[in-house]
């Protein structure tokens, strides 16, 4: 077989190649130093990941983003999400540091399923070809199963690895199988954009196939039904690795989320999206409702974050270009949302050792910069005004407003309301004035290195978090481009014209009539 | 201009909360130098406002969130700009009479300033989302100061209940301008560009009632009262004066601004049930009152009293009704303000707000005359004696209604005597009697706490006998907002809300 080297088009996956050198060198130097060289470990790979986002940026809007024979786009859709991707890893690297060294397991592994993780996610939110997306996918899930289980001395951690696994594999089946089905019914395709014409009326056999893969992407999802793993897997696997499966893998799942529905089913929109309004609403209601009920703050933010994903499924499920758009922005929003989140509950249960929520009482007095972080994170999850995650709301609601979408609406504002209550317990308890056991003896005196970073990073979400919301206008514009740009997305009906929302208030008032 | 006013205090609260180890006291002339500010420059404001002008002035316009059609507009009109200075000013106060209770000064401060931030701009909005976006920033800091600093036990339960009314208040409105301004065929969220005469009158009917029921809970009206008698009661003085002062002001205010602005036809069609809920809840605040054994609740009761003129003035939606309502929302900030006040400092000395305990306050030597003197005249106030600002409010939004909606009026005006009642029973309870020998000696009361009930003692004297400065901000608007209603109810397509303006 003679393949044209040009048209490989190998150029657009340089973040890719970067963090798997990344991943080698982390590999090679802990080989080679040993012990020794240990320290150093996170910042190579925070290094790494630094470059491979540079060098994802000049790939913003390319002019044939078709690389590997179809295998691979790089689209600005997927340039976004590997964006989202590569600064959840850095942020998660920046709250782990501390976490491997006190928790003694071994470095240089955690960072290396770490970044093979990332790659996964990356190749993940680019495969345009099926036997592409599976192995990217595998890549994702093998290495999360890995990462759920890296504190082996722990018993939960176990029991989460196991759990993942075996649901993670049932869900890789299904997801396989709806593959095999549309390999067999688009006559021998692989390519997403090929079949969606072959399968246009097919019928029954292609909404099943349809519905085989949408288990499997929910599973990644954590859409209610598809949901059970993540409450344990959550509780049992080590925070940090927590933070990155709830924001990087999540958002690896919705950029395969929007390239497989958009590409290879465009003839079925009704149906999926149908499919996707009644995922939404069943993961708004029960993220939400069960959430309240928890203890644990880890278990919490896990319903929490069924529920987030519910949110993120209403700019799915409307299918328009704002709903997209809103959609991007969401994630965008709640990486540096729920990661700061993530990051304060790593600094309190290294000092305390406790993820109890009843344990954070009386927090303020002891770490207001905690209490700070944290109260800021959960109350922009809850869509609090001025944080970035009301806008971020607000911009959801609006785009399922314009589409008609009443009943989203509804069960989206009725839910916030009740996340409201269980974020703002929270704070609460951390105001309060009676402080619990693990607080009065809640010391800064044991932090050695890796605290450094892990306070940095807490600084950047909060920052990020409450000046996002200003920033709102120029982010709305660059997933708007990312979006027009993308070719898949070109048939993608607008709820409206653009030019629907007038830019100034001073146009005349027609009360005059 | 306005801007000033909202970031002033956000600015004030970012200072308080970050200052390196300052004192408590340090702290509080910080918080208390960005109220003053705030309060010097709403003057300002006022002096400024030409009252002859309909429409907004100091308008600010800065384009932000677009494609969602969010900006940052604001502008002041005689409705709005009233409110917006006593939200100044009662924050002032909120600030300065709080040298008692000095736990956590950082945090209570910061949440004061913020809340006082967050209030002058739901009041200067001109966009419906950034409205919205006020709103909702209320809902945390007095979430907060009502759980952080209450009274009793009981407070985390007040606190939880007003967290979650006001949260569903909040989304009711949203979900009502979002239906709005998509449903009409208007281009943006800016205020005044909606129109909704094109909708079909049941689409009409269900915003209306969407916000009507979004607001009536922060007013609040008779089903939706609940959560005020807790959230009153167990918030700490200066807390319950800011919640009863201003918060239940931004409900009325969303009521006549966006219910009666918005929906001026179908306004007039539901404005008779409007008027009998208004009335029923002013009945309902009185009798209340008449039954409770505390003091403080019964000014939470007598505050839902006197909130119910305000539905039936917006109700009756004439000249003079609507003025009335203006006036009583003022009033009524003022008023509750001091009546707060007066009994946060009875209980912070006497230790009680038992009516069965409390007796022979005005004794000039052991008792505390001077807080007794003050409380008479506030519960004259409310109770609408001629001389006092409450009575001018009243009865302005008496005569305004009574020829569009007489049954109800003259039950307000039954509830005015009831009001006299109650306040009566007060007054005789904690006030005149002798003093129990055994338990009566109080700690003195000193300056700082007198000066602001004096200051709004003051301000009740002299806007109740020269009303004319009270009334002259808001005339032209009043009018202004009464032509759509009233050229609706004069179309012939609508005979019921004709119906409604006359004598029936």
């Amino acid at each position: 077989m003679n393949i044209d080297l040009a048209a490989l088009n190998a150029g657009t996956l340089w973040p890719e190649y970067i963090v798997t050198i990344t991943l080698i060198v982390v590999l090679l130097v802990d080989l080679i130093s040993g012990r020794k060289a240990s320290w150093s470990l996170p910042y190579l790979a925070l290094l790494g990941l630094g470059i491979a986002t540079a060098t994802l940026l000049p790939m913003w809007i390319l002019e044939n983003p078709v690389s590997f024979l179809g295998s691979f786009t790089a689209d600005p859709l997927s340039v976004v999400f590997r964006a989202f991707i590569l600064i959840s890893a850095a942020l998660t690297v920046l709250m782990s540091v501390r976490y491997i060294n006190q928790s003694s397991l071994a470095t240089a592994e955690f960072y290396v399923l770490l970044l093979g993780a990332t790659l996964g996610a990356m190749l993940l939110s680019g495969s345009s070809e099926m036997a592409m997306i599976f192995v990217a996918l595998e890549l994702l899930s093998i290495t999360s199963y890995l990462l759920s289980g890296y504190a082996k001395l722990d018993k939960r951690s176990n029991e989460a690895s196991l759990k993942y696994l075996l649901i993670g594999a049932a869900s890789s089946g299904i997801f396989l199988y709806g593959m095999s089905l549309l390999y067999g019914f688009s006559g021998g395709q692989t390519q997403l954009t090929e079949i969606a014409p072959r399968i246009v009326n097919l019928g029954f056999p292609a909404l099943l196939s349809l519905v085989l893969v949408a288990a499997g992407i929910c599973f990644k999802l954590s859409a209610v039904p598809f949901h059970q793993w993540t409450p344990d897997v959550y509780e049992g696997s080590p925070t940090p690795v927590v933070a990155f499966l709830s924001v990087g893998s999540k958002a690896a799942g919705f950029a395969l989320a929007i390239r497989f529905m958009t590409s290879a089913y465009p003839g079925f929109s009704e149906q999926w999206q149908t499919l996707f309004v009644l995922l939404a609403i069943l993961s708004m209601v029960l993220g939400n409702v069960v959430a309240i009920a928890q203890t644990s703050m880890k278990r919490m933010l896990a319903y929490s974050s069924i529920a987030q994903a519910g949110y993120v499924m209403i700019g799915l499920a409307i299918g328009t270009q704002e709903g997209y758009s809103s959609m991007i922005l969401y994630i965008g929003t709640y990486l540096f949302m729920n990661l700061g989140a993530f990051m304060a509950v790593v600094l309190f249960s290294l000092r305390t050792g406790t993820d109890e929520i009843t344990a954070y009482s009386g927090l303020y007095q002891k770490d207001p910069f905690l209490t700070l972080v944290l109260s800021l994170c959960l109350l922009s999850l809850a869509g609090i005004p001025p944080l970035a995650g009301f806008f971020g709301k607000l911009y959801l609601f609006w785009a399922a407003v314009q589409s008609q979408a009443y009943t989203l609406v509804f069960f989206g504002l009725v839910t916030s309301v009740a996340s409201i209550y269980y974020y703002v317990r929270v704070v609460k308890l951390m105001l309060v004035k009676e402080p619990s056991p693990q607080v009065l003896a809640y010391s800064e005196a044991g932090d050695q290195d890796g605290i450094q970073t892990l306070k940095a990073g807490m600084l950047i979400t909060t920052v990020a978090t409450v000046v996002l919301g200003i920033l709102f206008p120029p982010l709305i514009s660059l997933a708007d481009t990312s979006l027009r740009a993308t070719p898949s997305l070109q048939q993608v009906r607008t709820a409206t014209p653009v030019s629907r929302v007038s830019t100034g208030a001073q146009a005349p008032a027609d009360h005059g009539r | 201009m306005l801007s000033v006013l909202i970031w002033l205090p956000v600015v004030g609260a970012l200072l308080v909360g970050l200052w390196p180890g300052a004192s408590a006291a340090r702290l509080r002339s910080i918080a208390l130098a960005f109220a003053t500010a705030g309060v010097l420059w709403s003057a300002g404001l006022l002096w400024q406002f030409d009252p002859a002008r309909p429409g907004l002035q100091f308008v600010e316009f800065i384009p932000w969130i677009a494609p969602v059609g969010l900006h940052y507009s604001l502008g002041a009109d005689g409705l709005s700009l009233p409110l917006i200075a006593l939200n100044s000013l009662l924050i002032w106060i909120a600030i300065y009479s709080n040298a008692y209770s000095g736990e956590r000064p950082r945090l209570y401060y910061g949440l004061l300033l913020l809340a006082g931030g967050g209030m002058a701009g739901a009041f200067a909005a001109q966009n419906l989302l950034l409205f919205f976006l006020f709103y909702e920033l209320e809902l945390l800091p007095f979430y907060l100061l009502i759980f952080l600093w209450g009274c009793s036990e009981k407070r985390g339960y007040a606190a939880m209940k007003f967290l979650i009314y006001t949260a569903v208040s909040g989304f009711l409105i949203l979900g009502a301008f979002l239906g709005l301004v998509l449903l009409d065929g208007s281009s943006s969220f800016a205020y005044g560009e909606q129109s909704t005469a094109a909708l079909p009158l049941i689409t009409q009917l269900i915003l209306l009632t969407m916000l009507l029921v979004g607001f009536g809970i922060k007013i609040p009206l008779v089903p939706l009262h609940t959560w005020l008698p807790d959230a009153y009661c167990e918030a700490s003085p200066p807390v319950a004066i800011l919640l009863g002062g201003v918060l239940a002001k931004l409900g009325a205010y969303g009521l006549l601004r966006f219910g009666l602005g918005l929906f001026p036809e179908t306004w007039a069609l539901v404005a008779p049930g409007l008027a009998t809920i208004g009335a029923i809840t002013a009945v309902y605040g009185a009798f209340s009152a008449i039954a409770q054994r505390d003091i403080k609740r019964m000014v939470a009761y007598s505050s839902i009293g006197h909130m119910g003129y305000i539905l039936l003035a917006a109700a009756a939606a004439t000249p003079l009704s609507l003025l009335g309502a203006m006036l009583q929302m003022v009033s009524h900030g003022l008023i509750l303000a001091i009546l707060f006040h007066l009994v946060g400092v009875v209980e912070a000395k006497v230790g009680t707000r038992d009516l069965d305990v409390l007796n022979g306050l005005m004794n000039p030597i052991r008792g505390l005359p001077m807080v007794s003197a003050l409380l008479v005249l506030g519960g004259m106030a409310s109770a609408g004696i001629p001389g006092l600002v409450g009575f001018v409010a009243e009865f302005l939004v008496l005569q305004g209604s009574f020829a569009a909606f007489p049954v109800q009026t003259i039950l307000c005006v039954v509830c005015s005597g009831l009001t006299a009642v109650y306040f009566v029973i007060l007054l005789n309870r904690t006030c005149f009697g002798r003093l129990d020998n055994a338990t009566a000696y109080y700690p003195p009361v000193r300056w700082i706490e007198r000066t602001p009930a004096l200051i709004l003692a003051g301000i009740i004297l002299v806007l109740g006998v020269q009303p004319e400065w009270l009334s002259r901000w808001s005339e032209v608007t009043a009018e202004s907002m009464v032509t759509p209603v009233q050229s609706a109810a004069n179309q012939p397509k609508m005979p019921a809300a004709a119906a409604s303006l006359s004598p029936n």
